[in-house]
Order: structure tokens, then C-alpha cells, then sequence
């Protein structure tokens, strides 16, 4: 990946079995995560990207207990050498039910709940609630009772609870499986204004691959606890063995796929599909293969 | 042909005032394969809980084979009507998988040979037969909702009713429980399901009903509904991808073309259009 | 049921005491209740209890709870009906001299229906005019109650609601199956239960691991506590506890006097 930026987490031969199971949920991770960057994660049930998700927010090996060897190095320090709650301050964690995250009874309560325990002076307090629930857009829910929320509002919920303590990095778990498309595409809009004009690391394990081409910087598929495949989205979509991994890809990448197998620069989104078939179409006034002919 | 679901002025509102269903008026006949599409909230599963006597219209009638489902015992309608609900952990609660579904026929009081000859085939068809002695709790999410289904399947209800069954799935997972309902269809039960995925939809229901609001916008053939852009922007439903590409293509592929709804017909297409030398350009 | 015990939002005197106060208040109309057993005394409480409502303007929020306990209220007036013997018979509650209702029983009847009503009905003011946070906060800080229990008692009646939602649901799932939930025949719907009892067990811990999760990666437990807003203890509030204490005082001076206690 990128070698630019700083890395923010790092994956190093990192293994990991669930107690009482005797099989590893990751196999020999190797992966280093720049500051700043959208990264995917996506692969099949059972690929590890929950367990991967848990090793970055310090769940594993904290609380689930179980074996691991190698490292997940967090700014240069190893998870195992910092407590949860410490964990908490750099890695915001968002999870999949939008009601069983969701600890109090009204929104700014949620926000407070994070902030009390981690002793931020008061005055303080005001600032970062105000800051949190408007780079969500949910200022006006503020007074509101957490249950008269939407699936999408409660998810944008989770992320402003998560901003209040002022992460580096977000990481989520099947943020949108439980929404409708409304509360799938607030919670990505969310997700990419935050990573662009806050410089926040998104890290989501994520099903709908067509929300992922169209927002990440890096796509990490894993296989069976393994790394498959990495790289850009348009790198990882074009690789052959991606049939075999049980990820569906974009409709306008297949129809590409299908059409002349990845020769030319592979669309991965609707507007480039549209300037992909105008240019096989006669007539159709498309230029883009003559300049990106691989 | 007599209809198996026949909903007349079905309105209904929760105890807290905003109504949940306006004058809903449906018919759904014997083999067809119904998606019911919309937001979170615009009625869809509280319409389908009518089908099955879950719920009681306050005003209006729901009529199912032919029996007024608000006056039918649920425990009478289940014998016609299969209901998978979305989360398979809301059912589940014996030791094996074989005994979850099997509880569904103890309760229509079946003989044991029975029993065993229906589990077993249900168990077949989701895919599961080899795990039939495992605690269902140790099996994926996806393996949990095919037991769902498989429990429901061994009723060999006429209609199987099913409320986001793919949900919390990988793609792989959506594909194999999307192929075995339109199996089902195939073999005659009537279908209804709820979704979100405008894929699925595009690729397997063969006719679609649009709630918005508690109101029935949209109903007619697949084609028909995924054509009506303006229409599903209201509700914020998406159509597939590849139907988009091809719309916004129009003035480029031969005008008066169908909608396209699957990689499969737009390659089709392309292919027809480009005079079968499609990756010329590329190469 | 489960909005019985829900925080409700409005403005009012009763809402900006403290929690404290509120507790104390609630408290003192428990000693009252139980001091005296004159209905005439227990009314005018019930009626301060009623009048403390309205000024919190939440009355209509207690519409259903009140309904709820005016059920219950009438179950302890016949209770009291069937199982106390009094002298003074008044009616029979059947045809041909049987269940004597004696004057006596009533009266005792409807003191112990008045003296719950007043009762319950504070403690659900408190509640449906104080916020948990403040709850939580005045239990932690002024009466040093240990912030772990206290936070995991609150957090269970959080999830009350959420609780029930998930068992009419995990019901409807049995009942598709034909399972006869709604059987007449008591052994059966024992059996019945059962089946709704387990799902919602095995769901309930799935619930609290996410719930564990959540609260873990944000902190939870990690050291000194700050809090958001204090509240504060204004002379109103002094004046509250003030004058409760007085009426206790009160109350236990006409007690031992024998004023509002009926010897029956």
C-alpha cells in the first residue's frame, strides 16, 4: 500500500484463534494502514473481518480472551501493551445493530456518557458535543430521545459518540447492514466527509462493494482469515481470482469484465460505466481507452 | 383464477396516532413471485403480518385462501402461510438444528415418520442436511436464516412469506437463498418477499410492489416498476446499477430499448448494438 | 407497560429540582402513607401527589399508569372484602347471604388501595420528571452508592423497552410455526412460553455483548469520572426537603397524639 503517509495501524504476522475454537479466525496478517486513508474491508461470512475489526479497537485480545501471536501495532504501539480504554482515545468504534450500541436514553447523553468517562473537564464538553453531532449532521436531534431515531440517525448517533472522544481512527463493522438505502448512503456520505475534511482514518468492514469502489482508497479482501487481495479498488476488482471469493463485484466492473475481461482502464463506478460504454458504442463520443489502454 | 391473498381498504396505525397503512388494495395469486420493496417505515412488514393474522386490520379485510385472516387462528393460517422473519435468532432455541425444524410440524401435529421424511428434504433443499445434529447457534448468520427457511419449508405452506432474508449476507449467501426461493416458485409455492437489495429484485421477482408511506405507489411486472425513475426517486430506492448505466445512456443505445435489468441483458445488448465486435475499441 | 417509567420532557418547577429533593420528596410521602391509616388523611396525600403531577405537568403522560393502578387499587379493595371479617355488613357481594361485605373491609380495603396509589404514583414523578443521567449522578455522588451498580441498574431499565419489543417479536416468530401461543389450555401455553422464554434469552446475551463492546471502546471504567452538568442544589430544592422533613416530624407527632389512625 500507500508508503506516504505515516502508518496509523499496523498488522504485524498477526494471528488469532477464538477460546474454545481450534481454528485461526486470522492467519499471518501483514498489514500496514496509512493516516488518512478509506479503507474497505469486505470477503465473505466467516472471513474475519469482524475479528480483524476487534483486533484494531483492542476487543481482541482485551476482552474476548483467546490466543494471538504477532503484533497490531497502533501508532507504533502494541495493542497488547495498551489498556481498552486507552485504545478508545486513538480508535472509535462503531458496530453493526444500530440498538445495541446505543448505551442512553437521549442524544446528548450518548455523546456525554463517552466523554464522563474518560474525566474531560466539563467546560470542555460543550465544544466537542456541538463539533461531533454537527460534522454528523445531527445538531438538531440533539434533545431527543435515542429510541424516536432513525437506523441511519442512530448509526450517525454511534459515529458522533465516537467523535466526541476525538479519534484518529474510526473503525466499523458492517455499519449499514442492519439500514435501508437512505441510512446506507447517510452513513457513507458521513463516513467520506469525515476522512476528507477531517483527516479521520476510516477503517469499515463492509458487504456492499459498490459503496466501497465508490469511496476507498484501499480495498483489503480476506479469504478464510487471510489477506487475499489489497490494493486500490480498481487493482483489487481487476485480479483474477476475485470470482472466487464470494465478492459481488460492481455491476458496471462485471459488465466491463464481461465485455473485454479488464483490458482497458476497468470502471468501478455508474459515471465511469457511462464512459466506458460510450466508448465501445459507435458514435458513442468516448475517448477513454485511446487515453488509459493498458 | 381465485386469488391466495386478496387485501381490501386495509388500513392500520400503531397505538402512538401516525398510520403505518393507508387503504391498501392488493391481490396476489396462486405461483406468483412478489417483491415488496420501500423504506424503513413505509409498511412493509406490518402489511405482510396482516397476511398471517399477526396483525388485525382496523378497517378493511385481508382474505388468505379464502378465510378471513382476522378471524382464522394464526396456528390455522400457518398451515397455508410460511413467515421467515428477518433475524433467524427470534426462532431458534433447540439443541440441533434437525429439532428447530421439526418443531413447526410437531405443532401441526404430524406423525414422526413424516416428521423426519419433511425435515430431512427441507434440510436438503436449504443445503444444511450435513450439519443437521449441530446447535444452530454455533452456524453462521446466513446458515441460521437457511434454517429459518428450512423450518418454514417443511411446512409445505402454498405461500411462504419472507421479511428481508438476505439481510446481514454476503453475496454468495444472498445468491444460494435467492436461488432456492425462485426454486420454490418454480415448484409451485407463491412468493412474497421484502428487500432492499434493488438487485436481487431486478434479477428475481418477476412482479413489485412499492410502498411509500404506508401507501401501495407503484405495483406491475418488474420491468415495468424499475422503469419508473422519477417514480422510485420519491421513495429513495435505487434501481440497480447496471439499470441506471443503461438509462443514462439512453439517447446512445437504440432508442425505444427496454429496461435492462441484469449484467446479463446489457451485455446482451451491447453486444447487439455494437454489431458483435464489442471489444473492438479496447484492443 | 414499558412507557410506564420513562423520563418525560417538559419544562416545568418540578423537572428543574434536584433529583435529591425529588428522591426526598418521594420518600416522605412514603412515610406518610404508611404512618397513617384514616382514608381521609391518605386522600389529601394522594391529592398533594396528584397536585405535584400537575405542577410537573406530566399528568396526562400517567394516564395509563394511573388506569393500571386503579385496577389494581380495585383488586386490593376486593381482596380485603373477601378475606377480612368485619361486623358491620353493608351488602352481599352474591345472591343468598354470601361474601358479606362489612364496613369495616372496605375501609381497610380502600386505605390500602389510596396508600399504594400515593405511593407508586411518587416514585413514577420522580422518574418520569428527573432524567437517568441525574438519577445516576445523585446516587453515585451524593449517596455513594457504587457508579457500576447503579450505572447497570439504569441500564436494565434502558433496555426494558428493547426487551419487549424483542419478545412480541420472538413470540410472533413461534407463532408462525404454528405454536399455540394464544391456546386457552393452560399447560400448553406454559409449554408455549418456553418457547418465546429461550430465543429471547439466547438474543438478550448476543444484545449485551454488543452492549459490552460499545461501552468498553468508549471508556468505560477507565478512571476519574468527570460529569457533564452537575445539578445544583437551589433554595427551592432546600425548601423541599426542608418541609418534608418537617412533615415527617409532623406526621409522627399526631401519630403517637392517635390523630389519623382508625382502630378497627
Amino acid at each position: 500500500m500507500t508508503a506516504a503517509a505515516e502508518p496509523v495501524v499496523c498488522f504485524k504476522r498477526f494471528s488469532y484463534r477464538y477460546p474454545n475454537t481450534d481454528f485461526y479466525a486470522l492467519k499471518d496478517i501483514n498489514l500496514t494502514l496509512p493516516k488518512g486513508s478509506f479503507i474497505g474491508f469486505t470477503g465473505p461470512t466467516g472471513a474475519g473481518k469482524t475479528t480483524l475489526i476487534k483486533s484494531i479497537n483492542g476487543i481482541i485480545p482485551h476482552v474476548e480472551g483467546g490466543a494471538c501471536s504477532g503484533q497490531v501495532l497502533l501508532k507504533g504501539c502494541p495493542t497488547g501493551n495498551l489498556s481498552t480504554a486507552e485504545i478508545g482515545r486513538l480508535v472509535g468504534t462503531v458496530l453493526d445493530d444500530p440498538e445495541a450500541q446505543i448505551i442512553c436514553l437521549d442524544v446528548e447523553q450518548e455523546l456525554v456518557f463517552g466523554l464522563e468517562n474518560y474525566g474531560v473537564p466539563p467546560d470542555e464538553m460543550e465544544q466537542r458535543i456541538t463539533t461531533a453531532l454537527s460534522s454528523v449532521g445531527i445538531s438538531h436531534l440533539r434533545h431527543r430521545s435515542t429510541r424516536s431515531l432513525s437506523g441511519g440517525q442512530k448509526q450517525r448517533l454511534a459515529i458522533a459518540a465516537a467523535l466526541a472522544l476525538l479519534p484518529e481512527v474510526l473503525v466499523l463493522d458492517e455499519p449499514t447492514s442492519e439500514l435501508d438505502p437512505l441510512g446506507t448512503e447517510e452513513v457513507f456520505t458521513v463516513l467520506k466527509q469525515l476522512n476528507v475534511k477531517h483527516g479521520i482514518t476510516v477503517l469499515v468492514a463492509e458487504q456492499k462493494t459498490e459503496l466501497l469502489a465508490r469511496h476507498c482508497d484501499q480495498l483489503v479482501i480476506l479469504s478464510q482469515g487471510e489477506v487475499a487481495l489489497a490494493g486500490t479498488p480498481r487493482e483489487v476488482f481487476k485480479h483474477k481470482s476475485i470470482y472466487h471469493l464470494g465478492v459481488a463485484l460492481p455491476q458496471v466492473t462485471e459488465l466491463a469484465l464481461r465485455l473485454n475481461g479488464g483490458r482497458c482502464h476497468l470502471p468501478i463506478t455508474l459515471e465511469e460505466g457511462i464512459e466506458f460504454c460510450r466508448a465501445l458504442v459507435p458514435g458513442g463520443g468516448g475517448k477513454l481507452c485511446n487515453r488509459s489502454l493498458t | 383464477m381465485q386469488p391466495l391473498i386478496d387485501i381490501k381498504g386495509l388500513s392500520y396505525s400503531y397505538e402512538q396516532g401516525q398510520p403505518a397503512l393507508q387503504d391498501i388494495n392488493l391481490t396476489i395469486y396462486p405461483g406468483e413471485l412478489v417483491a415488496l420493496v420501500g423504506q424503513n417505515g413505509a409498511g412493509k412488514t406490518t402489511l405482510v403480518k396482516h397476511c398471517i393474522g399477526l396483525l388485525r386490520p382496523q378497517t378493511g379485510r385481508v382474505t388468505v385462501c379464502g378465510q378471513d385472516a382476522a378471524k382464522t387462528r394464526i396456528s390455522h393460517l400457518a398451515r397455508q402461510v410460511g413467515f421467515v422473519f428477518q433475524n433467524p435468532d427470534h426462532q431458534i432455541f433447540h439443541d440441533t438444528v434437525q429439532k428447530e425444524v421439526a418443531f413447526g410440524l410437531q405443532n401441526l401435529g404430524l406423525p414422526r415418520d413424516e416428521i423426519e421424511k419433511r425435515v430431512a428434504a427441507a434440510l436438503r433443499d436449504v443445503g444444511l442436511q450435513h450439519l443437521a445434529q449441530v446447535y444452530p447457534h454455533r452456524l453462521s448468520r446466513g446458515q441460521r436464516q437457511r434454517v429459518a427457511l428450512a423450518s418454514v419449508l417443511a411446512m409445505q405452506t402454498r405461500i411462504i412469506i419472507l421479511d428481508e432474508p438476505t439481510t446481514g449476507q454476503d453475496s454468495l449467501e444472498r445468491l444460494q437463498i435467492m436461488e432456492l426461493v425462485r426454486d420454490l416458485n418454480r415448484e409451485g409455492h407463491t412468493i412474497l418477499f421484502i428487500t432492499h437489495d434493488m438487485t436481487l429484485v431486478a434479477r428475481y421477482a418477476r412482479r413489485v410492489i412499492v410502498l411509500c408511506q404506508g401507501r401501495v405507489i407503484a405495483d406491475g411486472s418488474t420491468r415495468d416498476v424499475l422503469s419508473q425513475t422519477q417514480l422510485l426517486a420519491q421513495t429513495l430506492l435505487e434501481p440497480p446499477q447496471i439499470t441506471l448505466l443503461a438509462n443514462r445512456l439512453n439517447g446512445l443505445l437504440t432508442p425505444g430499448s427496454e429496461v435492462i435489468l441484469t449484467v446479463d441483458e446489457m451485455v446482451e445488448h451491447l453486444h447487439k448494438v455494437n454489431g458483435g465486435s464489442i471489444d473492438g475499441p479496447c484492443d | 407497560m414499558a412507557r410506564v417509567i420513562e423520563y418525560v420532557y417538559r419544562e416545568s418547577v418540578v423537572h428543574s429540582l434536584n433529583p435529591l429533593s425529588k428522591l426526598a420528596w418521594a420518600l416522605g410521602v412514603m412515610f406518610l402513607a404508611l404512618a397513617f391509616n384514616n382514608v381521609y388523611y391518605l386522600l389529601t396525600l394522594l391529592s398533594t401527589v396528584v397536585a405535584v403531577a400537575l405542577l410537573g405537568k406530566v399528568l396526562k403522560d400517567l394516564a395509563t399508569v394511573f388506569k393500571g393502578l386503579t385496577v389494581f387499587a380495585g383488586i386490593l379493595v376486593l381482596l380485603q372484602v373477601i378475606f377480612f371479617q368485619g361486623e358491620e355488613v353493608l351488602f352481599y357481594l352474591l345472591p343468598g347471604h354470601i361474601l358479606p361485605v362489612t364496613g369495616e373491609a372496605l375501609y381497610m380495603g380502600l386505605a390500602m388501595a389510596v396508600r399504594m396509589m400515593a405511593v407508586v404514583l411518587s416514585f413514577i414523578i420522580f422518574l418520569a420528571t428527573t432524567q437517568y443521567k441525574d438519577i445516576i449522578l445523585v446516587l453515585t455522588e451524593k449517596l455513594k452508592l457504587p457508579y457500576d451498580y447503579v450505572f447497570m441498574f439504569m441500564t436494565a431499565l434502558r433496555f426494558v423497552p428493547t426487551f419487549m419489543a424483542e419478545a412480541v417479536q420472538v413470540r410472533y416468530a413461534q407463532q408462525v410455526r404454528g405454536c399455540p401461543v394464544d391456546s386457552g389450555n393452560p399447560l400448553q401455553k406454559i409449554k408455549a412460553y418456553a418457547t418465546v422464554a429461550l430465543p429471547l434469552v439466547l438474543i438478550s446475551l448476543k444484545k449485551a455483548e454488543r452492549l459490552a463492546i460499545a461501552m468498553e471502546t468508549r471508556g468505560y471504567g477507565s478512571g476519574i469520572r468527570t460529569y457533564y452538568k452537575e445539578p445544583a442544589i437551589t433554595k427551592l430544592d432546600m425548601m423541599v426537603i426542608l418541609s418534608t422533613l418537617i412533615f415527617i416530624v409532623l406526621a409522627l407527632f399526631l401519630r403517637m397524639q392517635g390523630y389519623g389512625v382508625v382502630q378497627l
